[in-house]
């Protein structure tokens, strides 16, 4: 349904001429995120720069009961900044300031549409940064990061983005404009910052974080270990782990992968490699020395064909270079591919790594896999032809199926990409009515109305519906009812 | 009321069997809360029973206090009312240790100490080291977000804490988060019930992320000459790549508290991880110490034990001050003088995170009067900056006369009671207790 006059009007008044986008070819730039299935194109899009034009438009939006979608960079991975049923998109690009910086108490406050390198980088000359760092982060925004609860490479060691937030500044789905949390650490009353983050937009619009900044650590050895099978590097994985030592990253690449690196730019894996582990450690000098050895024996106890430490800067970039370009090279070979974000059990890896191998055959599909070994957030590429409809097809049902072997193992259906519009079916795979039923209503504290990026997180199911009671137990005979 | 006592009293019975109930003149001491006896003492031993018990209460429209070991019990108003006291110390089974994944779901009821026992063959723990740890049962620890020095480092509850099961008012069984060490389907639900005194759902299972036991680990203590010294040290090593696991900073009482040699004031801070980096640290501290003009020192052995115990003695009043970390100096000055003006010749015991600035601020048990016109001149001193008291524990007079939780902002209160309406709108859960009267 289009918007009416009077409220595009009324969206003019608000962000002037430059603020507000209405053409169709303006509007289908926002109609995907960068998972590119699922589109919708808002009606309008609003690029507000200060937070009470954000309260403004969600007050506007609330009377005339139009649906709002919080858009960052639009770098998100599930179908979360698009319009399924149209309405008004908030891009807050334009709030990408960073209004303080105070490392004596170790944090910023920003606004949301500031890039996430861009905080490391205003802060890292004085030996400090900001540690979410999704594979996006040159691009994506730390309002997206907060909105998805972000996590990345370094999260194993440093904790993924709510661990990082101090406080929010959002503006409510009923356009309340509220802070939460803050610069000092100790608050009372519930953690409201807490359970905004990683909302994805569907509790309302957040206008300002303060986040914690980490100083840089004194030493990195990154180690690329070499594997002729994934079940030797899994166990090497699981080894560092009991060893007591927590890496900054664990990263591992299987033997499509890396063959399909090792033709493109060429990061020089050995050909032999059914799996690459990368090993980042960071730390006191002398700490990351002694967890390095101690690493790099593991491995070649676990059978590693080659333990390469990196000597310095340069060679530290070329063993990333190959993981960072991993999802480029899978276009070497198939067109495309799904990407999935599925959870297990660390010492499930070896179980999950033969499940997906039959998988692939089973559907016919080619699976390749890069991963966060560390926390055992899969990151399985499932490749195919989009030329080819049945191939599609396949490779859907493969995705399903996988995601239901994770759950089967103990696992979650997303580890830091978010649920969106993609997996919002798949929560119930997770919870059961009861949970449902509770995320449901929190949601509804926070945006009665339920116009805040409707369709996303919370499924279409009975309960997260009005009027919905899960059982409640029952009670003795006799009882005094 | 009698009629229906007697048969919410056979339901109870029925429920968890008569012998792990007691009602009205039989309910024994151990169940008071706040000095009031409940209508009923009830030792739960499952989650069923939990849910039951509950279920009944949002029936009849009863007031239910959850308790684990007790200790939290200071913490907050009074409640408004107290029907049934819910004891969850009977939840005490460990559900599954993974130690591969270095997570474990346990009961609520489960104490730190039995939670160490289980996980110290395997080099493995649970970084959280509130004061008395050891009997605390984790649903407590989590229900009043205990901390200790060890946060610093590892964070509180809200990053251990990666699932929870808990009651709901009504007695529905419901569960948030995940089993695994990174998650973000659907919403953080976990974090809710952290420091949530129970007043959403009462907790009653957890999962939780452990960590490895650091190889090896050196205190050293650093003497300053004044707390603004003190503060300058920390911001110097925060500065530094030194990696700290707990950066404390002591006052003069708080050092003869621990038998520590004496001045009038000191920072504690130790460091744990391999062998070498140990020492390699300790030398960088004794730099970062000397450029404040101190010398760092080693504590005799077990100073964290006894620098636990001088921070909860038998009585007290505990205050936990919240300030930054580079308004601590300060702070500590505002807590002396303020004390100074309403309780002459006390000196209080200080002590604390300097680098969150959080801190434990400890005084003899004291006139409500006096202790409510410390709390009001140091809420004013603080607030600009955006720091706060709360009255962690005191007899229940003190409690009564002033809000042991301090305002907190409009909008965000707003949605804090908005949460309560809609999870506990009978107020069956620890009605009064929390922020604001919830």
């Amino acid at each position: 349904m289009p918007l009416s006059p009077g409220v595009v009007t009324e969206l003019q008044r608000i962000l002037g001429p430059e603020g507000l986008v209405l053409s169709h070819e303006g509007r289908l730039v926002y109609e995907c995120d960068m998972h590119t299935f699922y589109k919708g194109a808002p009606d309008a899009v609003a690029l507000p720069s200060t937070s009470a034009e954000v309260v403004a438009i969600v007050r506007l939006c609330r009377r005339a009961a139009v649906p709002i979608v919080p858009r960052g960079s639009g770098t998100g991975l599930i179908g979360g900044a698009m319009a399924p049923s149209g309405g008004v998109m908030v891009g807050l690009n334009r709030m990408n300031r960073i209004l303080e910086v105070d490392l004596e108490n170790r944090c910023a406050t920003v606004q949301p549409g500031l890039i996430n390198l861009s905080l490391t980088k205003a802060v890292e000359a004085r030996g400090w940064f900001f540690a979410p760092d999704p594979s996006s982060q040159m691009v994506s925004s730390i309002g997206g990061n907060v909105s998805t609860n972000a996590g990345g490479p370094h999260c194993l060691k440093y904790g993924i983005t709510t661990n990082h937030v101090l406080g929010l500044e959002l503006v409510t789905g009923t356009g309340e404009l509220v802070t939460l949390g803050g610069k000092v650490a100790d608050r009372q009353g519930y953690d409201l910052t807490g359970v905004v983050v990683g909302s994805e937009g569907t509790f309302g619009l957040v206008t300002a974080i303060t986040v914690r900044l980490v100083h840089a650590a004194q030493a990195v050895k990154t180690i690329l270990a070499s594997f002729t099978d994934i079940e030797d590097a899994s166990e090497a994985v699981s080894a560092i782990i009991a060893a007591g030592i927590i890496p900054a990253a664990l990263e591992m690449l299987d033997e499509l992968m890396i063959r399909a690196i090792n033709e493109g730019t060429g990061a020089g894996y050995p050909k032999d490699a059914a799996a690459v582990l990368l090993i980042e450690l960071d730390g006191p000098a002398a700490e990351v020395e002694a967890q390095g050895e101690r690493a790099a024996r593991i491995c070649w106890e676990r059978g590693a064909l080659e333990v390469r430490v990196a000597k310095d800067n340069d060679e530290r970039a070329l063993l990333w270079k190959g993981r960072k370009e991993a999802a480029g090279a899978v276009g070497r070979l198939a067109p495309t591919y799904l990407l999935q974000d599925a959870v297990v059990p660390r010492s499930k890896l070896p179980a999950i790594m033969r499940e997906l191998r039959e998988i692939g055959v089973r559907h016919g599909v080619q699976i390749a896999n890069v991963f966060h070994a560390g926390d055992g957030n899969l990151h399985p590429l499932i490749l195919y032809d989009d030329r080819i409809p049945e191939e599609l097809e396949r490779a859907k049902a493969a995705n399903e199926e996988l995601l239901h072997a994770c759950i089967e193992m103990g696992g979650t259906i997303t580890g830091e990409h978010g649920v969106g519009l993609d997996k919002a079916k798949n929560l119930p795979l997770q919870y059961a009515d009861a949970d449902l039923n509770f995320m449901y209503r929190l949601r509804g504290v926070f945006d009665p109305d339920r116009l805040m990026n409707p369709g996303k997180l919370l499924p279409a199911h009975p309960a997260c519906g009005e009027g919905f009671h899960p059982p409640r137990p029952r009670l003795p005979q006799g009882a005094w009812i | 009321m009698g009629a229906v006592t007697g048969s919410v009293g056979e339901t109870l019975a029925a429920i968890v069997g008569a012998s792990r109930m007691q009602e009205g003149a039989a309910v024994d001491g151990t169940f008071a809360v706040d000095g009031v006896l409940p209508r009923w003492g009830v030792r739960v031993q499952t989650l069923e029973h939990v849910s039951r018990v509950l279920a009944l209460a949002w029936e009849a429209g009863l007031a239910v206090v959850p308790r684990g070991s007790g200790a939290g019990q200071e913490l907050g108003a009074p409640p408004s009312n107290v029907d049934i006291v819910l004891d969850l110390r009977g939840l005490d089974q460990v559900v599954e240790y993974n130690p591969d994944d270095l997570t474990i779901t346990v009961q609520a009821g489960v104490t730190a100490g039995a939670l160490t026992a289980r996980l110290v063959p395997r080099r493995q723990f649970l970084p959280l080291d509130p004061p008395a740890a050891e009997a605390r049962t984790l649903g407590g620890i989590t229900a009043t977000n205990a901390t200790g020095p060890l946060r610093l480092r590892y964070g509180t509850m809200r990053d251990l804490l990666l699932g929870v099961k808990f009651i709901q008012a009504d007695g529905v069984v419901t569960w948030g988060g995940a089993r695994v060490v990174k998650s973000v389907s659907g919403y953080d639900v976990p974090k809710l019930m952290v420091g949530a005194l129970g007043s959403l759902g009462v907790i009653g299972e957890l999962t939780l992320r452990l960590h490895p036991l650091p190889d090896a680990e050196q205190t050293w203590l650093i003497p300053c000459r004044d707390a603004a010294t003190a503060q300058e040290f920390v911001l110097r090593l925060l500065d530094s790549t030194v990696q700290p696991s707990r950066v404390e900073l002591l006052n003069a009482p708080a050092l003869a508290a621990c038998g520590a040699p004496g001045s009038a004031a000191a920072v504690a801070v130790s460091v744990g991880t391999a062998e070498a980096a140990v020492k390699a640290q300790g030398e960088a501290l004794g730099g970062l110490g000397r450029a404040v003009g101190s010398a760092a020192a080693r504590p005799a052995q077990g100073f964290w034990s006894r620098y636990a115990a001088a921070l909860v003695p038998a009585q007290c009043v505990e205050l936990g001050v919240a300030t930054l970390a580079s308004k601590v100096g300060e702070a500590i000055g505002e807590i002396e003088r303020a004390v100074a003006a309403s309780l002459s010749g006390v000196a209080p015991t200080i002590g604390g995170s300097a680098p969150l600035g959080s801190l434990r601020v400890v005084l003899p048990p004291a006139e409500p009067a006096r202790v409510k016109s410390i709390v009001e001149r140091l809420r004013a001193a603080l607030a600009p900056a955006g720091g706060g008291v709360t009255v962690r524990r005191a007899p229940r007079d003190v409690r009564v006369a002033v809000d042991p939780w301090g305002p907190v902002e409009t909008g965000a209160f707003a949605l804090m009671r908005s949460l309560k309406e809609e999870f506990d709108a009978r107020r069956v859960l620890n009605p009064g207790r929390f922020v604001g009267g919830l």
